[in-house]
Order: structure tokens, then C-alpha cells, then sequence
């Protein structure tokens, strides 16, 4: 259980309109993120299919049911909050119990399912805790328990691990993707961290302006980006694009190369592009360089493996691999 | 040495003079409880000073505790106090909670709440018990004399007329003179301070959290659920404070007590103590220590059950 469509979803403050008519099939036990840029509607999507904002227009269906009308709390989903949104005068295991005793479940159902929760989120130390005595990924994990106990036919996650510190946000990535795979339920996840959108969803919906650019498994953004944008928004370091002459030589518009699949070389390579390095990022198992002067593309950013011995001023050669350049036209479009 | 000295001969005179605030008026009040003092007598024209050769020991706390209005007194004191909190806070609660939502003229309905604060006591007492409270000029007798009236008329009408005519006259309450001064009194002092709880329940009820809110409503929670498990927990801490603050203030009213009935079937230890001091101070000084210690006797009891939810 847990297929949501979304169908001609439209959504409008006031007379400005976040979502233009947007149509989503999220299938049954997938995970899938959500990425754009800040203020693109992702949350507002989200909170669509939650029920906590209305619709102006469209069907969001679950399982096939219109449940556009339906209360959030009779659609079966659960959210996770970026705030955590833990209620602050209960403790843990009042936390974790709360929508089961809303819900007027048995009190020894209760206690299985948080004793099972708190196990699996090890959190079995700290249940008769205040959310205050708890620490970031303590509380994030119990929002979460909060959420499973509800055995709910999909999770919303609205950016959960963005208050973290970044070790922390690498240990909750992969305690939510073994939870997905575990339970095998549908989840929606709103985040900005391309590490998160790559590594853990099965199809990744990029959105810009409330539309959607594109969807797909995350290679397939990767590898064969639609557009423009999205060659841009998915990888890191970003694309580089290219104009004018260069792009010409393609019969292209636009070309696009990725910052990993261009050679760097500092003896005079023939046909390569030419220019001065800006600035050496050396991250020990990589070097991001940023290179001045490459026509069309200023500055172009190059990825290479290992420690690569460049520094400010030094001029060097680039060749990019001739099947990994992207061609777009002049709409953006990928060709 | 010199480095610690300096800084406390600077403190000295503000200590110093906290000191004699505190200490004198409390002092005095303790000497004249131990003595006979009289502002005019007779018989014993010695004892209109304080004198230490006037020493009378705990006679004047015995005078106090054998006079028939003390424990009258402290069990009004406590009712009245009692009364007011709870029926401040509850329609605190209530109509911060009503005004939280966004509704047009919002700002003036606002301001038109917090208006009775405003108000002095004395007036706020005089406009309650002869325009609100009078059993034939106030709101009081006009609304009964409304009822009676209809009901008089009902009975004259058809097929219902019988059951109007088993009703019988309604009189209007006096609150004057009797124990129902009590209750004049808590009225009154609720709709003058239950602006003030408003105040604080309205501040505090903005910084609830929306996030939680929305949370509950996935959890389930209907809008009672939220007030009962969100909101009210959340509102615990302004409600100490609320209870806190009023309890001192109201364990010192005295112009609502003196304009409803002259402390006639009313009075509280305050006002007990107006009426020693017309002429013996001692007795009005061993009162006053009675009220300093119930004062902290209560201090310590909401400290105790109300503290908690502060430190926390
Ligand atoms: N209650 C509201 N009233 C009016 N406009 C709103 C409201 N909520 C959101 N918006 C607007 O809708 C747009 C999308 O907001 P949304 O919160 O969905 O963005 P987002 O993609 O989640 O951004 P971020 O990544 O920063 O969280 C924004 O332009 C925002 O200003
Ligand atoms: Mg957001």
C-alpha cells in the first residue's frame, strides 16, 4: 500500500501560484526526493499530500482513493519535520504513543510497538526523557518512531536531517535508507543535499518554480539530464556549461561537461582547451580546480582524482571526454 | 583586601538602605504587637505611646485569635484569592485562546480587552455595586425584574401557560451585607485582572509552535486534543506566573472590600487590620504578622505546587 498521484495538483496563495497544474505518480514502496531550489514548492508540495495545506485545484489520490477532501489524519501518512515538531512537555515514550492514543489503541499495543520502535531506533535508554535532554539526532529519531508506530502507508520527510551536523546526517541517511528498506513503505523526501538525493532514492523529482523538471533514478539524472537545469542541479561540483564557439563545434547550442570527465593536463596537449588556474581546492582524494580564461566558460571547475600538483597561476590544457558532453539547443533542451 | 573592600563599601549604601526598608516597618510592626498601644484612651492614657514598659507579651496575638471575625477573616481571605485565580485563569485560557485566531478588527477587540486593567480599583468597585451589582438599580435587579416579567406574561399563554404559572417570582441577589459580598468582590476583581491573564496566556500562545500543531493534526488530534495536550501543557509556566503574581496582590485587597459592604459579612485580614488600627495598634500590628505569615504560607504552597513548572 501506498501509491500517491498527485493530478493537475494546482495550488495558489492569494493570486500567486507556487504549483502550476503538476502531474506526480509515486509508486508503491518507492522512495522518492524531492530536490530544487529553496522557494521551488518542494515543502508545499509535501504538505499538499499531507492534507495540512488544501488544494486550489486537482485530485491527490492514495491507493487510488481521492483523498484530496479527506483530514490529514485519515490519509495514512506520516510526516517528519525539520523542527522535529516533538511535543515538548511529554516524554520520549508519551512522544512515540501519542497518535496510537489518539488513534484509542490498547495500552499493551501501545507499549509493544514503542518497546519495537525504541529498539530499532535506539532509543530504549532514553524513554523517559524530555525532548529538552535529548540531543538533534536523538530527537529526530524520535519523531521518527513516532512516525513508524503508526504503520502508515507512506513517510513524508520535509528536509529531517538539515539541523545535523554532517557526521550525524551520514549516520540518520543510512538509518532511514535501512529503514526503507526494511519496511519496504513509500517515502517522500524533501532535501537540498545532493549526497542525500543521490544515495538514497529510487527516482529523484526535480522541481523548479513548482514544476517538474524532471524525473528519474538518480543515474538517469545523471547521466541523461533533460534540460539545462537539471545538468546543472544534479552533480557536484556543477556542470560547466558552454557557449558560443565551442558549442558550435557540437552543432549545439549549449555543451555541457562535467567537472569529472575533463583531463587536466600542464604540458601543451593539441586541441585541448587552454587556461589559468583560479584556485586548487585539494581535498586529498580529489583536487577541484577552478580554471580561468577557457572560452565560453569562466570559471570552469575540473574534478580530478587524487592530489594533482597545480597552484594559482599555473596554465594547463583540458580535454573532455567526447562521449560524456551533454548538447542542449537553444530552449535548453537536451539534444 | 583593598580590591574586595571597594566594591563593597560602593554596595553598602544600596544594601544598607534595602536593609532599613525591609527591616524597619517589619521591626516596628513586631514591637507593637508586643505591647499595648492605643491611639486614644481613657482609662490608660500610658498607653497611647509605645512604650517597652507597656509589654504585654502575646496578649495581643491571643486578643486577635479569640476576636470572633479572625478566622472568618482568613478563610475570606483564601476564598476570595482562591475564587479570583481560578476564575482569572480560566477565562484567561479561554479568551486567549478565542482572540489567537486571525479575525478583522482583531487590534480593537484586543485593546477593548485589556481596557479594565486600566481602571482603578475603587472605581471599578463603586461601578459594580451600583450600576451592575444593585438588587434594584444595577443590571442585577433590571435582568430580574426582565425575567419576572416574561414569566408573568407566559402564563397567560396557551397550552404552555400552566407550566409557566408553576414558576415562582425570582428575586434579585443582594450582594451587600451578607456572604454574597464575597462573591461581589471576586466578580469584580476577576473582570478587573483577567485582562492582565489574557495578556500573558496571548503572548505566550503566539510563540506556540505551528510545527507541533501540525504534527498533532497528522497524529490524529482533534482540536480538544490539541488545547488539552499542546496548548494548556504549553501555557503551564504563564499560568504560574499569572497565579503567582495575583495571589500576592489579592491577599491585600481592601477598597473592593470597604466600598461593597464596609466589611460587613466580608472582610479579609487586611481589612481586619483597618479595623483594629481605628484605635489598637497592637492588636492591628499582631493581625499584620498573621497575614505576613499566612502570605508565605501561601507563598510556599503555589511556590511548591506551581514552582515546579517554573524551574523546569
Ligand atoms: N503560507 C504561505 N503564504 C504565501 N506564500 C507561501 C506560503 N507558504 C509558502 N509560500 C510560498 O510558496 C513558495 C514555495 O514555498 P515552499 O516552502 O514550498 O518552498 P521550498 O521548496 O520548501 O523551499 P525551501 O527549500 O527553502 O524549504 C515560496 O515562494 C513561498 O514564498
Ligand atoms: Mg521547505
Amino acid at each position: 500500500m501506498g501509491q500517491i498521484v498527485l493530478k493537475d495538483v494546482v495550488k495558489k496563495f492569494g493570486d500567486t501560484e507556487v504549483i502550476p497544474p503538476l502531474n506526480l505518480t509515486i509508486e508503491e514502496g518507492e522512495f522518492a526526493v524531492f530536490v530544487g531550489p529553496s522557494g521551488c514548492g518542494k515543502s508545499t508540495l509535501l504538505r499538499l499530500i499531507a492534507g495540512l495545506e488544501d488544494t486550489t485545484e486537482g485530485q491527490v489520490l492514495i491507493d487510488g482513493e481521492d483523498m484530496t477532501e479527506v483530514s490529514p489524519s485519515k490519509r495514512g501518512l506520516a510526516m517528519v519535520f525539520q523542527s522535529y515538531a516533538l511535543y515538548p512537555h511529554m516524554t520520549v515514550r508519551k512522544n512515540i504513543a501519542f497518535p496510537m492514543r489518539m488513534a484509542g489503541m490498547s495500552e499493551d499495543e501501545q507499549n509493544i510497538r514503542i518497546e519495537a520502535a525504541a529498539k530499532s531506533l535506539n532509543l530504549t535508554d532514553y524513554l523517559d526523557r524530555k525532548p529538552g535532554q535529548l540531543s538533534g539526532g536523538q530527537r529526530q529519531r524520535v519523531a521518527i518512531g513516532r512516525a513508524i508506530v503508526r504503520e502508515p502507508s507512506a513517510f513524508l520527510f520535509d528536509e529531517p536531517l538539515s539541523n545535523l551536523d554532517a557526521a550525524l546526517r551520514v549516520g540518520m541517511r543510512l538509518e532511514i535508507s535501512e529503514m526503507h528498506k526494511r519496511l519496504k513503505t513509500t517515502m517522500i523526501y524533501v532535501t537540498h543535499d545532493q549526497v542525500e538525493a543521490m544515495t538514497m532514492a529510487d527516482r529523484i523529482v526535480v522541481l523548479q518554480a513548482g514544476v517538474i523538471e524532471q524525473v528519474g533514478t538518480p543515474l538517469e539524472l545523471y547521466h541523461s539530464p533533460r534540460n539545462k537545469f537539471v545538468a546543472g542541479f544534479i552533480g557536484s561540483p556543477k556542470m560547466n556549461l558552454l557557449e558560443g564557439a565551442e558549442a558550435q563545434k557540437h552543432k549545439a547550442h549549449t555543451i555541457g561537461i562535467r567537472p569529472e570527465h575533463i583531463k587536466v593536463s600542464t604540458k601543451a596537449v593539441k586541441g585541448a582547451w587552454k587556461g589559468t588556474v583560479g584556485v586548487a581546492e585539494h581535498l586529498g582524494s580529489d583536487t577541484f580546480i577552478h580554471i580561468h580564461g577557457v572560452e565560453g566558460c569562466d570559471p570552469m571547475t575540473v574534478r580530478a582524482a587524487g592530489d594533482v600538483a597545480v597552484k594559482h597561476g599555473d596554465k594547463v590544457y583540458l580535454t573532455p571526454e567526447k562521449s560524456q558532453i551533454h548538447k542542449f539547443d537553444e530552449a535548453g533542451l537536451r539534444i | 583586601m583593598s580590591s574586595r573592600r571597594l566594591p563593597r563599601l560602593l554596595q553598602a549604601p544600596a544594601v544598607i538602605l534595602l536593609l532599613f526598608w525591609m527591616l524597619v516597618p517589619l521591626g516596628m510592626t513586631l514591637f507593637f504587637s508586643f505591647i499595648r498601644y492605643v491611639l486614644a484612651s481613657l482609662n490608660r492614657p500610658e498607653w497611647t505611646t509605645p512604650s517597652i514598659d507597656n509589654w504585654r507579651g502575646f496578649g495581643n496575638y491571643a486578643f486577635v485569635l479569640d476576636s470572633k471575625d479572625f478566622l472568618f477573616a482568613i478563610q475570606n481571605s483564601l476564598l476570595i484569592v482562591g475564587g479570583i485565580l481560578f476564575l482569572t485563569v480560566f477565562f484567561g485560557v479561554m479568551i486567549a485562546v478565542l482572540i489567537n485566531k486571525v479575525f478583522p478588527g482583531q487590534g480593537i477587540v484586543r485593546v477593548l480587552l485589556i481596557s479594565p486593567f486600566f481602571i482603578m480599583p475603587a472605581v471599578n468597585a463603586v461601578l459594580w455595586i451600583n450600576m451592575i451589582l444593585d438588587p434594584v438599580l444595577g443590571l442585577n435587579g433590571l435582568a430580574i425584574e426582565g425575567i419576572n416579567s416574561v414569566i408573568a406574561s407566559m402564563r397567560d399563554a396557551p397550552v404552555v401557560g400552566w407550566f409557566f404559572s408553576l414558576w415562582p417570582e425570582f428575586k434579585p441577589i443582594s450582594f451587600r451585607a451578607t456572604q454574597t459580598s464575597a462573591y461581589a468582590v471576586i466578580m469584580m476583581v476577576t473582570w478587573q485582572w483577567t485582562p492582565f491573564a489574557v495578556l500573558i496566556f496571548m503572548t505566550s500562545l503566539q510563540s506556540e509552535d505551528e510545527q507541533q500543531k501540525e504534527a498533532a493534526i497528522l497524529d490524529g488530534a482533534g482540536k480538544w486534543s490539541q488545547f488539552r495536550f499542546l496548548t494548556l501543557p504549553h501555557l503551564a509556566r504563564p499560568m504560574a506566573i499569572v497565579v503567582m503574581i495575583q495571589a500576592i496582590f489579592h491577599l491585600s485587597l481592601y477598597a473592593e472590600i470597604e466600598i461593597v459592604s464596609r466589611g460587613n459579612g466580608n472582610k479579609n485580614l487586611p481589612y481586619l487590620i483597618g479595623e483594629f488600627a481605628n484605635n489598637n495598634i497592637g492588636a492591628a500590628s499582631a493581625t499584620g504578622i498573621f497575614a505576613v505569615i499566612l502570605a508565605n504560607i501561601v507563598a510556599i504552597f503555589l511556590l511548591r505546587a506551581v514552582g515546579k513548572t517554573l524551574m523546569e
